[in-house]
C-alpha cells in the first residue's frame, strides 16, 4: 500500500538503528526468593521503523527488558541506548502500552488520552492531535465516556492513543493484548497494523502469542527461560498488509510457527527439568 | 496525517472501522449502560418500603409499651408527648431562646468549622504522611496512640485550654474529624496501583502531577468513607463538648430537660439530633456518588 516515496524514505530509516541493546544483564532481589537473574547479557537491536515482537516463557524477563527501555528499571551491566543517547530514565522520546490499558478510571477517555500533554504542562498543544487520534482508533464518539463504559479492547485502543499522543518515535509495547479474547485481540492486532503504517513507529511488542507475533512482527525475537537471553531472532518475510485470513496459509508462517513453538517447548522442557 | 492514516492502510482501517459498530453495540458494557438506573431505582425504592414498615412497627411497639405494659413516662414517655415536645420546640419564632433553632444553628455551625479544620488537616497530614516515609515514621506512632485512645477523654482537657465558648466545641469537633479522615486519606494514597504510577513516571510527571492526577483521584473512595465518619464524630464531638459546659446548643437543650426530668424533652432533641445525623451521612453519600462515579461502577 505505501507509495514508492515512502517506500524510499522507510529504506532510508532502516538503515539506522534506533533502540540499542547490548550485553544488558540484570539481577534483582527479591523477599521470597533472594536473588533473581532476570536477563543475561541480551544484544538486541532495531532500525528506525521496524516492528519487532519479542516471545518468551513466563517470568523471562522480557517485560524487565521492556521496563528499561522505557527508563522505569535500571540495569547492572551492558548498555541500552535510544537513537544513540543512553537510557537513563524515562524519556520523550518513548511512549508505553501497557498492560490492560491502564486507564485512569476518573478521567474521561479524552482525558486519558491527553494526559502525556497535561503532564509537563502542555496544555495548549494537541487539541486536534488528540482528536485525530481518537478518530483514528475509531473512539472519537467516545471522548466523553469513562473507560468503564468501553469494551476491553476499545480501553486498549485509547491506552494506543495516549502513548502516540507525545508522537514518539518508539512504541513499547508490554502484552498490551493479553487481556482480550481471541476474537477482539485478532482486530486489534489488525488495527495495530494499519496504525504502525500510518505512524511507522519502531515499535517493540511483547507478547504470549505465537500467531500474534508472527501477524505483526518483521522480526519476533525468541528469549530463553531465566535468565532471560535471546535465543533466536528470525525474519518474517511476509508482505504487507498482512490479514489473518491469509497469512496462516502462507508457508513462512508454518515454518516460523513450528520454530518458534519448538524453542519455547524445548525452554519449558528446560524449566521443568 | 489523518489523509496519510487512511490512505496508507485502505483495506485494514475499513475492515476494522466497518467491523466496529456492530461489535461494539453488542458489547456487554453498552447493554448494562441501560439497566442500572432501572435496578438502582427499584431497590431504593424496595429499601425505603422496608425502612417505613421498620419504623410504623418501632411505633406500634412503642405505643405498645406506654399504654399495654404501662412504663412509666419518665423512661419511656408517650410518642404523643415526645411529639408535643418536638412541636413546641420546632413551632415557636426561630429567634426564640426556647425554641431549638438558635441551639441547633450553635451546635451545627461549631460542628461544621471543627470538621471542616479536623478534615483538612487529616488529609494534610495524611497526604505528607504517605508522601513521605520520615514524617509517616514521625506521625504514626502518635496517630496510632491517639487512635486507640478513646478521645472523648480528651474532651475535660481541652475545655481547660480553650474555655467554655465555641472554641471548645470547634476543638473536640475536629479532634474527633480529624482521626478518620487522616488514617483513611494515607491509606488510600498509598493505595495506588503500581502500574498507574509507572505511567506517570513513563510520563516524566513531577511529584505533585502524579499525587494530584493519580493518587488523590484513587484515595478518594477511602476519603469519602474518612469523611462519612468525619461528619457524624464532628456533631458528636460538638455534643459532648456542650455536654461539658456552654451557653447554647443541643447538647445543652438535653441538659436542660434532664435536669427538669422532662424526659420527653430529651427524647424530642434525640430526634432532631437524629435526623440531623442522617441527613449529613445521606448528603456525604451523595456527594461521593457523584464525585466517584467511577468506583461504584459494577457494586450496584
Amino acid at each position: 500500500m505505501a507509495t514508492p516515496l515512502a517506500a524510499g524514505d522507510a529504506e532510508a530509516r532502516r538503515s539506522r538503528v534506533l533502540i540499542d541493546i547490548q550485553g544488558v544483564s540484570k539481577t534483582y532481589v527479591t523477599a521470597s526468593s533472594g536473588n533473581v537473574h532476570a536477563l543475561n547479557k541480551v544484544d538486541l537491536s532495531i532500525a528506525d521503523g521496524e516492528f519487532v515482537c519479542v516471545v518468551g516463557p513466563s517470568g523471562c524477563g522480557k517485560s524487565t527488558l521492556l521496563r528499561m527501555l522505557a527508563g522505569l528499571d535500571t540495569y547492572d551491566t551492558g548498555r541500552l541506548s535510544l537513537d544513540e543517547q543512553s537510557v537513563t530514565g524515562p524519556s520523550g522520546k518513548v511512549g508505553v502500552v501497557f498492560q490492560a490499558a491502564n486507564l485512569l478510571p476518573w478521567l474521561t477517555v479524552r482525558e486519558n488520552v491527553r494526559l502525556p500533554l497535561r503532564v509537563g504542562g502542555r496544555h495548549e498543544a494537541g487539541n486536534q492531535r488528540i482528536d485525530d487520534l481518537l478518530d483514528m482508533a475509531g473512539l472519537g464518539e467516545f471522548g466523553r465516556r469513562y473507560p468503564y463504559e468501553l469494551s476491553g479492547g476499545m480501553q486498549q485502543r485509547a491506552g494506543i492513543c495516549r502513548a502516540l499522543a507525545r508522537d514518539p518515535q518508539i512504541l513499547l509495547m508490554d502484552e498490551p493484548f493479553g487481556a482480550l479474547d481471541a476474537l477482539t485481540r485478532e482486530r486489534m492486532n489488525m488495527e495495530l497494523q494499519r496504525i504502525w503504517q500510518a505512524h511507522r513507529k519502531t515499535i517493540l511488542l511483547i507478547t504470549h502469542s505465537i500467531s500474534e507475533a508472527i501477524f505483526l512482527g518483521d522480526r519476533v525475537v525468541v528469549m530463553s527461560a531465566r535468565p532471560g537471553r535471546v535465543l533466536a531472532d528470525l525474519q518474517v518475510p511476509i508482505a504487507r498488509p498482512r490479514s489473518f485470513d491469509t497469512i496462516v496459509s502462507h508457508p513462512s508462517y508454518a515454518r516460523l510457527a513450528t520454530q518458534i513453538r519448538g524453542l519455547l517447548n524445548a525452554q519449558e522442557g528446560a524449566a521443568n527439568e | 496525517m489523518s489523509s496519510t492514516a487512511t490512505h496508507a492502510a485502505v483495506s485494514p482501517a475499513d475492515v476494522v472501522k466497518q467491523a466496529d459498530p456492530s461489535l461494539d453495540a453488542a458489547m456487554p458494557s453498552a447493554v448494562e449502560d441501560a439497566s442500572p438506573p432501572i435496578r438502582k431505582g427499584s431497590r431504593a425504592i424496595g429499601g425505603s418500603v422496608i425502612a417505613g414498615v421498620g419504623l410504623v412497627v418501632l411505633i406500634a411497639l412503642w405505643i405498645f409499651a406506654v399504654r399495654v405494659l404501662r412504663v412509666p413516662p419518665y423512661i419511656l414517655p408517650a410518642p404523643e408527648a415526645v411529639l408535643n415536645a418536638l412541636w413546641s420546640g420546632l413551632a415557636v419564632n426561630p429567634a426564640s431562646p426556647k425554641g431549638y433553632y438558635l441551639p441547633l444553628w450553635s451546635t451545627l455551625s461549631n460542628a461544621a468549622s471543627g470538621f471542616a479544620i479536623g478534615t483538612v488537616l487529616g488529609l494534610v497530614l495524611g497526604s505528607l504522611m504517605a508522601e513521605s516515609r520520615t514524617v509517616e515514621k514521625l506521625l504514626m506512632p502518635y496517630a496510632f496512640a491517639l487512635q486507640s485512645l478513646p478521645k472523648v477523654a480528651i474532651a475535660p482537657l481541652v475545655v481547660i485550654w480553650f474555655g467554655f465558648g465555641d472554641g471548645s466545641k470547634v476543638a473536640i469537633a475536629a479532634l474527633l474529624a480529624f482521626f478518620p479522615v487522616l488514617i483513611n486519606s494515607f491509606t488510600g494514597l498509598r493505595a495506588a496501583e503500581p502500574e498507574k504510577i509507572d505511567l506517570m513516571r513513563s510520563l516524566s510527571a513531577t511529584r505533585f502531577e502524579t499525587y494530584r492526577i493519580v493518587k488523590l483521584p484513587n484515595a478518594a473512595p477511602f476519603i469519602f468513607a474518612g469523611l462519612d465518619m468525619a461528619v457524624v464524630y464532628a456533631l458528636l464531638g460538638a455534643i459532648v463538648a456542650e455536654f461539658l459546659g456552654a451557653q447554647q446548643g443541643m447538647g445543652v437543650v438535653i441538659t436542660q430537660a434532664q435536669a427538669v426530668s422532662d424526659v420527653a424533652g430529651v427524647f424530642a432533641a434525640l430526634v432532631i439530633l437524629g435526623v440531623l445525623g442522617i441527613a449529613l451521612h445521606s448528603s456525604v453519600r451523595r456527594l461521593e456518588h457523584r464525585v466517584v462515579h467511577w468506583a461504584h461502577r459494577g457494586k450496584h
